[in-house]
């Protein structure tokens, strides 16, 4: 009876609406400190649940789990369809965890308008959350631009830098730009199905859900309009060079939790691994979109990384880091074989951890100094020995040193790129370099040598809740540096499940194993 | 030759709704003058109650299903006539609402206001059913004659009057343009009630003809290349006749080129399709990149709404079922998120006595409410999910998808990024700039009320729009000839309950 009322609860749907819900909630709260304690509160029984389904999910399984299907626009075919596979479910508790960070990051570094402040985050957990967990295209849409609301007042209200106004505006105005044409997409996806829908009089004619899109055949040339169109709108969100320019500029100019959001979660490629490339195999694999892809996640790898090589602020070379490092996801993916999805997959939470961590990192260096420009630094790792060790040890994991998470992830691509084509993989591992060398420099520019002029004597080391902060992150790096297995088992269904329809491609997958459900 | 009514007694009962509301017309003047101590809020609940039994009426029509056709066609009450007037009369009652405390601006004649925007509202819902090319004409003059003097109601305003000549000259030439392409049409094919002209030949005195028609229906709805008059207009206005300019009349006239292009001109869909896509895209690019441009609120939701009606076009254009039921649907979506925003731009000019963009600085801290209010009615009509206004453009654009339009979907997308960005310039006036005055600003009741219709509406058809995809939907069913394009079904014979 238990089991029954456990397999029935729609535990997914309270993941979506609990933080939004419990933002209202601390619209009723007027002490600053109730709001905190109270946003916290909230974050953790998310996080709970977020375990809970974790816990739950059936590893090796290609199956959609938890799934909660209602029709919502019969009329046009749009239903609310949440479930998670082993492409997102990882997503799911990466982000809830994320929050959970940022809001005790903010305890004490965000001072006015707190409640705003926690409302705005929990309504962007909830957004994000959306993105993660919709199998309908047009629900996932509602939350992939509703995302951009709670994203433009925290970067506009709350961001540090002179030139905010500009960072949100710009930010909101290229996501749309991107995401306008991927509109088009779908409604061409709905329209393919419609037609061969209409042919077979099934019911209903219309549709948005993904299953019942992966089980339509589309063809060619249709399907590589579309991916253009889809491209487009993951590209601007990801950011796929040459479409980042908006990323330096709301990283630097937004407040540190945006910026753990925006670079931590890497959504425009995760909707390349969950729509783009299932739903039109034959186009993702068609040689000319892999040759464009190709290129422009390799000009990604060098260009990000050649330009983090001169920045002299450090959230700008980590904007430009993570550039350079969705360049390696984006190679990864459309390397099309097992290794490279499930790496790409991997470096995705990975960069959830390291990428999110730095930017944390970062915060603490801007309380301290009140700045990350690098001429406010130099020689602090005598003064704040902790500081110092947990930027050292994140900040390897990002570029991939062995017994860090980064190295599984960053391994797992280039195998996949090799078995490819040995010349991407070639100049990819360049890219490995670069990587180290961009880092280490500025590190050593930072924190090792004689102490700098402009930083302060009354600097101190990291207080308890920053070394919680950083602790967690840690933990995680090294248990999936050390010990994989578990994240990649559960990945592991799914991902094969996608080498398989990509092998396939749509004509032959009237009944993909992807469809079958576990409820 | 002798003329004949074949009507009936019964037959009234299609006329019902019209025939309350112009007695309820007489009883409001009839009010006004006795009782010349009567506060004109009473007078205002008095025209508001009349309005809400018509709408009641229209209601019950369209729930028993009561459809038919009276004085020889000229007059069509079929479902999407019923639809229009409903919106019509729904959008005055909340015109009339939000006018009550800015009544006072007025020295004269405060309750010939309330009798003149009944008596607009009235002959836009004989456009509604206009089923032949003289009734499209005496109703449209019937309802524009009230708007002239509604527009230069404020006499001692220099705006005001300006706005009312432009108004005034610009409307009569677009009736003359329409009186002369009513007349080549009549002269070239000897028919004037829609559903007859449904197998005409192509002559150039037709062509003519239907171009003149429909720019005189263009300047009603203000789309480019007949929106000069928009700007001034909507400026100098009085607000609420501002906000009733800019979404009463649309949907009448909306109702008519539904019936001009759908059913006379049905089988020239491929020529009027290409007139339509470049009025379309001309009106949302130059609505949109003008829009850009302006410092006062109202010339801003003007130029806006030039856009938004390129918008609606977009459905026209298709000229498919599909593409109908999305028109109306977002004509619906639009009706809520417009009023909303001018309802709140009242409510500011009341409290602040200005329609400056630069004014609503730090709104947001004066009055939580309004600024929040007009956050979700600028975000609708930006088309941001989950409210009205992006169901509307999904609808729209899925119905053009379908028919191959990509070039005015490309040009549709791009424009919404556009106008995104001049919504978040108000958005960022209203929450991020420094307010000049921290008083609270109080709102009065009606515009409350108001305010709290719209943001339901928008809330409400965003997050459950099916009843409202299935009204219009049925309400768009009257074309049976475009219910499938493949099959060519004669217009179906009207159903007439009373054996008239």
């Amino acid at each position: 009876m238990l089991e029954e009322l456990a397999s029935t609860f729609p535990i997914l749907t309270c993941i979506l609406f609990l933080p939004v819900i419990g933002g209202v909630v601390l619209w009723l709260f007027d002490d600053e400190d109730m709001v905190r304690t109270s946003a916290l509160t909230i974050a953790l029984l998310e996080l709970a649940l977020c375990i809970f389904v974790l816990l739950r999910f059936i590893p090796e399984s290609a199956a959609m789990q938890f799934s909660e299907h209602v029709p919502w626009m019969p009329a046009l075919g749009v239903s609310y369809h949440l479930a998670v596979d082993g492409i997102s479910v990882l997503f799911v508790g990466l982000t809830a965890f994320l929050t959970v960070l940022i809001i005790i990051y903010s305890w004490d570094t965000v001072r006015h308008q707190v409640k705003l402040y926690m409302m705005a985050l929990l309504a962007l957990e909830t957004t994000t959350m959306g993105v993660f967990l919709s199998i309908d295209l047009i629900l996932f849409f509602v939350f992939w631009e509703l995302m951009l609301i709670p994203s433009y007042f925290l970067i506009k209200l709350w961001g540090g830098g002179a030139e905010r106004h500009y960072a949100a505006l710009k930010f909101v105005l290229y996501t749309l730009l991107g995401s306008v044409f991927m509109l088009v997409g779908i409604a061409l996806l709905d329209i393919n199905y419609h037609q061969w829908a209409t042919l077979r009089h099934i019911e209903p004619t219309y549709s948005f859900d993904l299953l019942a899109l992966l089980s339509v055949p589309i063809p060619l040339t249709q399907q590589i309009l579309i991916f253009w169109l889809f491209f487009l709108g993951f590209a601007f969100k990801a950011p796929v060079f040459p479409f980042h320019t908006w990323l330096p500029d709301a990283l630097l100019e937004g407040p540190i939790g945006m910026a753990v959001v925006l670079a931590g979660l890497k959504l425009g490629t995760f909707g390349f691994i969950r729509f783009s490339i299932p739903l039109l195999p034959d186009a993702s694999k068609s040689q000319t979109v892999v040759a464009i892809v190709m290129a422009l996640g390799l000009a990604a790898i060098l260009y990000g990384a050649i330009m983090a090589l001169v920045q002299q602020d450090f959230r700008r070379l980590l904007a430009f880091s993570s550039i350079s490092h969705l360049g390696f996801v984006v190679i990864g993916l459309f390397a099309l074989n097992f290794q490279g999805l499930q790496g790409s997959l991997l470096t995705m939470i990975n960069l959830g951890f390291s990428t999110a961590g730095l930017f944390f990192i970062a915060g603490f260096l801007y309380t301290r100094q009140q700045s990350t420009q690098l001429g406010s630094f130099g020689g602090m790792a005598k003064q704040t020995p902790l500081l110092a060790s947990f930027f050292l040890f994140i900040g390897l994991a990002s570029i991939g040193l062995p017994g860090t998470n980064g190295f599984v992830g960053e391994f797992l691509i280039l195998l996949g790129t090799f078995k490819a084509n040995w010349l991407y993989g070639g100049i990819a591992v360049t890219g490995v370099i670069f990587g180290a060398a961009y880092f280490l420099w500025y590190y050593e520019r930072s924190m090792l040598g004689p102490l700098g002029k402009a930083v302060k004597d009354s600097i101190s080391d990291l207080r308890p809740r920053e070394i919680f902060i950083a602790a967690s992150l840690s933990a995680m790096i090294l248990w999936i540096g050390l010990y994989p297995a578990p994240f990649l088992r559960i990945m592991n269904g799914s991902v094969q499940a996608l080498v398989d329809r990509l092998e396939r491609g749509t004509v032959a997958s009237i009944e993909p194993k992807q469809t079958a459900r576990v409820d | 030759m002798t003329f004949v009514l074949p009507m009936s007694f019964p037959d009234l009962l299609l006329l019902l709704p019209e025939i309350l509301l112009t007695s309820w017309l007489c009883l409001i003047l009839i009010v006004d003058f006795s009782f010349p101590r009567l506060r004109n809020e009473q007078l205002a609940y008095f025209s508001i109650a009349g309005l809400v039994a018509t709408l009641g009426c229209l209601a019950w029509l369209d729930y028993t299903g009561v459809t038919g056709t009276l004085f020889a066609n000229m007059f069509a009450l079929d479902r999407m006539a019923l639809f229009f007037k409903m919106f019509i009369v729904g959008s005055t009652i909340l015109v009339i609402l939000s006018s009550i405390d800015y009544i006072h601006r007025f020295k004269f004649f405060r309750g010939e206001y309330y009798f003149l925007v009944v008596m607009s509202a009235l002959g836009m819902m004989f456009m509604a059913s206009a089923n032949d090319l003289l009734t499209v004409f005496v109703a449209l003059e019937f309802s524009t004659l009230g708007l002239y003097v509604l527009v230069a109601y404020l006499r001692e305003d220099i705006g005001s009057n300006e706005a009312g000549i432009k108004f005034f000259i610009l409307g009569i030439f677009a009736a003359s343009l329409l009186a002369y392409g009513i007349s080549l049409v009549y002269g070239e094919t000897g028919k004037l009630v829609f559903s007859d002209m449904t197998s005409l030949q192509a002559t150039p005195g037709l062509a003519i003809g239907f171009l003149l028609i429909f720019a005189a229906l263009g300047f009603k709805i203000g789309a480019v290349p007949f929106h000069s008059w928009i700007p001034d207009t909507y400026h100098g206005s009085p607000t609420p006749v501002t906000a009733f300019l800019s979404i009463a009349p649309k949907g009448a006239a909306f109702a008519i080129l539904l019936r001009m292009f759908l059913v006379s001109l049905a089988t020239f869909r491929p020529i009027w399709t290409l007139l339509l896509v470049a009025v379309s895209i001309l009106s949302m690019t130059y609505g949109n990149i003008v829009a850009i441009a302006q410092k006062n609120m109202k010339r801003l939701l003007a130029y806006s709404g030039i856009a938004q009606i390129g918008n609606v076009l977009i459905g026209l254009a298709t000229g498919t079922k599909m593409g109908s039921d999305a028109m109306l649907f977002y004509l619906l979506t639009y009706l809520f998120a417009n009023l909303g925003a001018f309802a709140i731009v009242i409510a500011v000019s009341e409290a602040i006595g200005s329609d400056e963009i630069d004014d609503y600085s730090g709104l947001g801290r004066r009055s939580p409410f309004l600024a929040f209010s007009m956050l979700i009615f600028l975000l609708s009509l930006a088309g941001v999910p989950p409210l009205a206004g992006f169901i509307g453009k999904l609808y729209i654009f899925i119905a053009a998808i379908k028919e191959g339009l990509y070039l005015l979907i490309a040009v549709g997308l791009i424009n919404v990024v556009i106008s995104m960005y001049y919504y978040l310039i108000v958005v960022k006036k209203m929450y991020v700039s420094e307010p000049r005055e921290r008083s609270p600003l109080r709102v009065s009741g009606p515009i409350k009320v108001v305010v709290y219709i719209c943001l339901a509406g928008t809330l409400a058809i965003g997050v459950y729009p099916q009843p409202v995809t299935d009204w219009v939907v049925s309400a768009i069913l009257v074309f049976s000839n475009v219910a499938d394009p493949t099959a060519s079904l004669p217009v179906a014979p009207p159903v007439i309950p009373f054996g008239g």
